[in-house]
């Protein structure tokens, strides 16, 4: 197991590698003078500032030099100063990361909470009006964009209703009422879509287990239906739900840039998107670094869980 | 040389603010948290580090200028940091008598040696400081005594104390810029009324009353009146508005389509700027085919009807522009003849004098926002009916203007801007030869002669006088033409006061003399 871990984070060096790489080259080959771009529209920096950015930023040296003066302050935990505020970009990532976090944890629970039950109900009721309304439902939220879904939410919560605030955040460990309010509707546009996607996957393992032989068995010792369903059947039912999990962090993040601006959440979503509007290419390096960390450990973490999920998945150690 | 030429000229300070609007009838009430919103987040609280004109918003709160000037851009010493000040031409100086017993938010005294401090911090290419190139005109510093100070300037300075109003003008505490260095962006000590209380990145920006500042009203009482300010971002303007009118926040600028409800509305007071800012021009790039031909932007000019664009777009809340760059209520204003008028048979004529009877084509760039881009489809609808095709790029205002100024990518870029009612400021940025915002950079010995004598005079009316030549010659030919002046409009509640002190010269919120009717009842 502990070689098996080694061997995983081993990987993700060069696919971070390269992730990073791709970025630095896509930020550089804007077309323009990346110097000037950091000057506000209206405002002017003279030549000799000009100049003294682009040697401040490496702007004069060739991109894989500049990639690597970058990498090698990066390891050591250096992501460099925002080229627009000047804050930090590590201190940057921390605060935006935690808001995206909260944000991206409750938007998960949400999907999960309407998505587990309404798979297994559908499961359990196949072919009744309740699987028909849930299999609509849920093709429905893998169609509809979210952010479509997020202007609807605020035009009918936010504006018609007044029911739900429609910008900002407060901190949830601060106010925690007040910090689920605000989080409601962006949690629910984002995680709509894991949620059809978890529902589609839930029911097709509850229907493929519940024809499993055991639950026959268990059936045939006159165990009632729900013990059936919640004790023998679900664990096992979970674990494609589980490979789902890894592949929505990623989701997550992706769904975060166009939800966070659409509800003027500061995460990082909206930090990204602020730092590619703005050619702020420390900040949108350090920001896609830090997502594409966090989309690889939720792939390794969903793989440790399926080991302790499932006695029958074991990671050699040979 | 100036008309003025060796005397010394006196601007006499008053120690005790007298201002020139009348006095209200009801007495300021003390207390109050304020919340504000805006649409952008602040770039840096450190007034000369932030790129964004936006900025204002924040730091007029924080920080007090050497010279300060009231809403048509007048010096004004009664709220400067500046009680007096000399202006000498035989060598070329400034020299400013300072306010005595102001202090910075981290305790340490406002001083000549602060001003040195500023000044130089400034001057530094290596601050990056965003307002160096209009003050490079300054040779040195003087430090004359602990309230005396002279700027020696390279030649005069006709517009020095306009832009000492702007961000050039800023005083920051020497010790906390020397202490924090880059992280002073945000936890700024200035002289002004507010002190920064917090920061949640992206979120919001909580200030509370600097207990001592030297501020006072017409009657003597101590400024500022509010207790707290939180100025949040809310970066959707539908969402800002909706926070306004469900009194989530207690000021706010209007879109252009609200601003007739909230007219109707009477439990809100509308306070309005006329030319607050240049909602459309049309920029030209005069050294980019096809638009080198000045008949060629002349026919685009007649072509467009700009009342349309006022109606559809700004709901004829705009005012429809009568001249160039320096807005109606700029000091440097007048309506000009010379300004290409909407005459489609003339643009028809001036096509077939090109040799272009049947119209061209070419490519235009424009900002990726709600008004600009409707705004581009008229037009090219306008063109079309001359026989002109129009193809419209979206971009982001920051990239748009750089790949238009600097890229030379586009030969018209159909963009707004900010009110700057000082001429010098884009005369010496758009309109020289070498200046940053001149796209086409062709050597005109003629224009940048006219730009360098109108910031040479101290006299108003002769450099009036000469902005206004030099604006006739940009709208002639064609370079730099509004087409709508845009207006600002605050909306508060009634329970709001001293709104119509609200706006300053640049149109930024100024939140030192406002007061809450009912300061208890303002927590939320």
């Amino acid at each position: 197991m502990w070689r098996y871990l080694l061997r995983r984070l081993l990987q993700m060096v060069p696919v971070l590698l390269i992730v990073t790489f791709l970025v630095h080259g896509l930020m550089h080959a804007m077309p323009g003078d990346p110097a000037r771009a950091l000057v506000g529209p209206g405002e002017s920096l003279d030549e000799e500032q000009l100049e003294l950015i682009r040697r401040e930023h490496n702007l004069d040296r060739p991109i894989p030099v500049q990639y690597a003066i970058w990498l090698g302050k990066a390891v050591q935990g250096d992501l460099g100063r925002s080229t627009q505020n000047q804050r930090p970009v590590v201190e940057e990532l921390r605060t935006r990361a935690a808001v995206t976090l909260q944000f991206g944890v409750v938007a998960w629970i949400m999907a999960v909470l309407i998505a587990v039950p309404a798979g297994i109900a559908s499961a359990v009721y196949r072919g009744r009006p309740i699987d028909y309304v849930a299999t609509v439902l849920s093709i429905g939220g893998v169609a509809i964009p979210n952010f479509w879904l997020g202007i609807m939410a605020i035009l009918l919560f936010g504006v018609t209703l007044g029911w739900l605030p429609t910008q900002g955040y407060v901190d949830i460990f601060e106010d925690p009422l007040e910090g689920l309010r605000y989080m409601i509707l962006p949690a629910f546009a984002l995680g709509i879509t894991s949620s059809a996607i978890i529902m589609r996957q839930s029911r097709s393992a509850m229907l493929e287990v519940l024809a499993q032989d055991y639950v026959r068995t268990a059936r045939a010792k006159g165990m009632r239906e729900k013990a059936v369903i919640w004790r023998h059947a679900l664990r096992n039912a979970l674990l494609p739900v589980v490979t789902v999990f890894g592949l929505q962090t990623g989701r997550i993040f992706a769904g975060a840039v166009v939800i966070e601006t659409l509800f003027g959440i500061p995460g990082m979503g909206q930090f990204l998107v602020q730092a590619i509007f703005m050619r702020d290419f420390l900040a949108a390096q350090g920001a896609v670094l830090l997502m594409a960390l966090a989309v690889l450990v939720a792939n390794l973490v969903t793989d440790v869980a399926y080991a302790w999920l499932d006695p029958r998945i074991k990671y050699d150690d040979r | 040389m100036d008309v003025m030429g060796g005397i010394r000229r006196r601007v006499a300070g008053a120690c005790i603010a007298v201002l020139a609007t009348a006095a209200v009838g009801e007495p300021p009430r003390y207390g109050g948290h304020l919340r504000i919103a805006y649409t952008n987040e602040p770039m840096s609280l450190d007034a000369v580090l932030g790129r964004s004109g936006g900025d204002a918003y924040y730091w007029r709160q924080i920080f007090d200028q050497l010279v300060d000037a009231d809403p048509e851009l007048t010096p004004r010493p009664a709220t400067s940091l500046a009680t007096s000040w000399e202006i000498t031409e035989a060598p070329h100086a400034i020299t400013f008598e300072l306010r005595r017993g102001v202090r910075f938010h981290d305790g340490t005294p406002f001083n000549a040696d602060a001003v040195k401090f500023n000044v130089e911090r400034i001057l530094d290419p290596a601050t990056m400081a965003t307002p160096r190139a209009s003050m490079t005109v300054i040779d040195s510093v003087d430090v004359l005594g602990e309230h005396r100070v002279r700027l020696n300037l390279k030649r005069p300075w006709g517009a020095g104390l306009n832009m000492l109003a702007d961000r050039g003008g800023v005083m920051n505490s020497p010790t906390a810029v020397r202490r924090l260095g880059r992280d002073y962006g945000w936890n700024p000590s200035g002289t002004g009324p507010f002190r920064v209380a917090g920061v949640v990145t992206g979120t919001a920006v909580h200030l509370v009353r600097n207990d001592d500042y030297w501020g006072v009203d017409e009657a003597g009482n101590r400024l500022p009146y509010l207790d707290e300010v939180t100025i949040r971002v809310i970066r959707d303007e539908t969402v800002l508005v909706s926070a306004l009118r469900t009194g989530e926040i207690d000021v706010a600028y209007l879109p252009y389509k609200d601003v007739s409800t909230f007219r109707r509305d009477r439990r809100f007071r509308i306070e309005t700027m006329p030319g607050g800012a240049i909602a459309h021009v049309f920029a030209f790039n005069v050294a980019m085919a096809p638009l080198d031909d000045l008949r060629l932007r002349r026919a685009v000019m007649h072509a467009i009807d700009p009342r349309a664009i006022n109606t559809a777009i700004y709901f004829d809340n705009a005012i429809l522009a009568d001249s160039g760059m320096w807005p109606v209520g700029a000091w440097a204003h007048e309506p000009s003849a010379a300004r290409p008028g909407y005459d489609p048979e003339r643009s028809r004529q001036l096509l077939r004098d090109a040799g272009k009877p049947d119209g061209f084509e070419f490519t235009a760039v424009t900002n990726n926002n709600a008004l600009h881009i409707p705004a581009a489809e008229i037009v090219r609808a306008m063109l079309r009916r001359v026989g002109i095709t129009m193809d419209i790029e979206v971009l982001n205002a920051g990239v748009a203007t750089e790949r238009f100024f600097h890229g030379r990518q586009y030969p018209l870029y159909m963009t707004g801007w900010s009110r700057y009612p000082e001429p010098d400021w884009l005369a010496s940025l758009a309109f020289k030869s070498d200046g940053y915002y001149n796209a086409a950079n062709l050597p005109r010995p003629d224009i940048d002669a006219l730009v360098e004598r109108g910031a040479s005079f101290y006299d108003l009316a002769a450099r009036k006088r000469t902005y206004l030549e030099l604006n006739d010659l940009v709208l002639r030919e064609a370079w730099f033409v509004p087409l709508i002046y845009g207006v600002t409009y605050a909306a508060a509640p009634l329970r709001v006061r001293n709104l119509d002190r609200l706006m300053g010269w640049d149109g930024k919120m100024n939140l030192r003399e406002i007061w809450i009717a009912d300061p208890s009842a303002s927590e939320p």
